[in-house]
């Protein structure tokens, strides 16, 4: 969403008035979505506590639900950024994201030789990214020789063996099938400056920090996470975002667009492919480690397995394949809807909601043959969350095939598109 | 000379498709390839821009007073050496604008395309070298439209524009006439001889119009062999010629070319 190639074309002096318009639209846009984001906390604590109390716990997503949609938002932007950018499936990607949070657990309890289970998390994330681009690297170097459904095949391929390996190795764990938990390291995963106390601050359900500011803010261990989780995304967010609109980023586009064309004018596209592919897997090796840090344990089926890939594909489709941010939205819809169809303890939703605020005289009406509203609701809504979610899939395939947010931009920004 | 092949020779199994072409271009020529559908015209440009590989023989480049060896390149190096194309059917990048469509190709001739941090636009020398390209084909005022948006004439000029860009020793223009409407010709032609003047242009045609009209020699290619080569007057009269490929051409239909503009196609 920088400058967009038309607006900064435009020739005299129209050229610098016109960009820098530009330039404080689009990140005018960037600062109001963070913004929204910032004061959702807040927003929500008041919300909950306000005489709407009930509608606001049954709509909105809880602080701790929007941890995970900012961690696993991430690992869907990386993979619209080689997916949706090179127009080339990476269906292994949660390899990238299982790297990333293997290598924390791992460190944590003492079972990477050479880093110290004391190892600061900030330096963890970073080498989970690096080695998830080691993978990247050799994953990228034998499937980039193959193209369209082949390569989301070999992909998968390399990423189905690793996680049968990880299920199957016993040095990670006792039992690597139910995945490991981090058992060597009691306090809190901390995010900031390393080595000093006062700029960091640790995350975690239960081993998360708590903030109190002149006696009037105060944030629990969830809202420090969400906040602190948050920070590390937007640094990563808008690194992706500068490469997406760099002469690299460009050339990505074209390869998208027309690879043979590419090539004819003078791209090696192997070479750009292969290093788009790894910049994703550094993103997408942060946001496992996040996600490690955060839950503190990782299974295989949340590392390596294809439907943590399905999950980012299901994001970058519903927010929007190619728009960098989009996935973030599309993953914040997928959960909000998950969480609202849910049963109660889990956030709560539609279903607590009506068991709670129907009355009884009309939960026991007998809508149709003997059944009662009550149960009605329980067969339509009782565990059917994930039903609804593929539904709303079919018709996000069906009638918004550019997204949430592509839509979004293609009515907002007909005159001057992104790309 | 910027380019010559030896006994250049393309099979596919058992089908001879390019049969020992020895081929020379000059620097401040415009030549034109022409033969029958199948000779070989266009395997003979995949060859010499490295899409395909030769079965035999050499493709040499003249770069900086040196002729180096490019038969096994592959096309992004033969690309970088100089050596750019046109497609006979149409190949863009259609969701793009069409200033972009220009703007990537000069920016893959310049250094800058690895660069992953700044903004493309921050790269003004491409933009506006995209721009000054735009202008000479045509189609300044068309730039901030998606290429896949022009019409037919439009993106014929394009894929010219696209291969300019590269900052070409040798153009090869793969029929920039194709499926182009009969009123347009006097535009295309007007583009290849503009393109000419500082270029070295191999042309494949099928309008003989166009081609006696812009070539300073004609090579004749048939069934993968070279069977006449030299100046158009010389092989518009060369019996072996007529009776592979030009029929029933006569002179006359040259010097009135928007009569004649159906040519033999």
């Amino acid at each position: 969403m920088a400058i967009s190639p038309s607006a900064s074309g435009v020739s005299g002096a129209n050229a610098l008035a016109s960009s820098l318009r530009s330039y404080a639209r689009d990140h005018a846009v960037h600062l109001l979505v963070i913004a929204v984001l910032a004061a959702y906390p807040g927003v929500y604590a008041v919300a909950v506590n306000s005489p709407f109390s009930a509608e606001a716990v049954a709509l909105l997503p809880r602080v701790e639900t929007m941890v995970a949609v900012l961690y696993f938002g991430l690992f869907a932007v990386s993979f619209d950024f080689v997916s949706g950018y090179t127009g080339y499936l990476s269906f292994g990607h949660a390899t990238f994201y299982g790297v990333g949070a293997y290598l924390v657990v791992l460190t944590a309890n003492g079972k990477i030789p050479l880093l110290p289970a004391s190892t600061p998390f900030v330096l963890l994330l970073v080498l989970g990214g690096l080695l998830a681009v080691v993978f990247a690297v050799i994953i990228g170097a034998v499937s980039f020789r193959l193209s369209g459904v082949y390569f989301a095949m070999i992909t998968l391929g390399f990423s189905q063996v690793l996680y049968v390996f990880v299920r199957d190795w016993g040095y990670l764990g006792s039992n690597p099938r139910d995945g490991v938990a981090v058992t060597g390291r009691t306090e809190g995963f901390e995010i900031g400056v390393p080595g000093v106390d006062s700029l960091s601050l640790a995350v975690g359900q239960l081993t998360g920090d708590t903030v109190e500011l002149l006696g009037v803010v105060h944030l629990t261990a969830a809202e420090v996470s969400y906040y602190m989780v948050g920070i590390v995304v937007l640094v990563c967010y808008f690194a992706m975002q500068r490469v997406v609109h760099s002469p690299f980023g460009r050339t990505l586009v074209a390869i998208r667009e027309n690879e043979e064309r590419a090539r004819a004018i003078g791209y090696n596209t192997f070479y750009y492919k292969l290093g788009a592919f790894a910049i994703s897997a550094f993103f997408a090796g942060i946001a496992g480690g996040l996600f490690a840090g955060y839950r503190r344990s990782v299974t295989p089926e949340s590392g390596f397995y294809f439907l943590t890939t399905g999950d980012a594909l299901l994001a970058s489709i519903i927010g929007g394949f190619g728009t960098l941010a989009g996935p973030l939205y599309g993953h914040l819809f997928d959960e909000g809807v998950r969480e609202f169809l849910s049963k109660g303890g889990s956030g709560g939703g539609l279903l607590p909601y009506l068991r709670e605020n129907v009355g009884q005289g009309t939960m026991e009406t007998v809508v149709y043959n003997g059944m009662t509203v009550g149960e009605t609701i329980d067969v339509f809504l009782n565990g059917r969350a994930a039903l609804y979610v593929g539904v709303v899939f079919v018709l996000f395939v069906l009638y918004v095939p550019n997204g949430l947010l592509g839509t979004v931009r293609d009515r907002l920004i007909l005159s001057d598109r992104d790309d | 000379m910027v380019l010559r092949t030896r006994g250049l020779t393309k099979q596919f199994g058992g089908l001879t498709a390019v049969d020992g072409v020895e081929f020379d271009l000059a620097a401040d020529e415009c030549c034109s390839l022409i033969g029958p559908n199948g000779a070989g015209k266009t395997t003979f440009f995949d060859l010499l821009t490295g899409k395909l590989t030769p079965t035999a023989g050499t493709v040499e480049l003249r770069t900086a007073g040196d002729w180096i060896d490019v038969t096994d390149a592959p096309p992004h190096r033969t690309a970088g050496f100089g050596l750019h194309r046109s497609y006979q059917i149409t190949n863009l990048f259609t969701e793009n604008t069409v200033r972009e469509n220009v703007r990537i190709a000069a920016q893959a001739a310049g250094g800058d395309a690895m660069n992953c941090w700044h903004n493309a636009g921050a790269f003004e020398e491409y933009i506006t070298e995209a721009e000054a390209i735009l202008d000479r084909v045509g189609l300044a005022e068309d730039a901030d439209e998606s290429a896949g948006a022009l019409s037919h004439g439009a993106k014929r000029q394009l894929e010219i524009a696209v291969a300019l860009a590269g900052d070409p020793d040798v153009l090869l223009l793969d029929e920039p006439n194709a499926g182009v409407s009969s009123e347009s010709v006097g535009d295309v032609v007007a583009l290849i001889e503009d393109v000419a003047t500082d270029h070295a242009v191999l042309l494949v045609e099928h309008n003989m119009d166009i081609v006696m009209t812009v070539s300073d020699r004609i090579v004749v290619l048939n069934q993968g062999s070279v069977i006449a080569d030299g100046e158009p007057a010389a092989v518009r009269a060369d019996e072996t010629v007529q009776r592979a490929y030009l029929g029933g051409y006569e002179r006359g239909d040259v010097d009135d070319h928007t009569e004649g503009a159906g040519g033999v196609a």
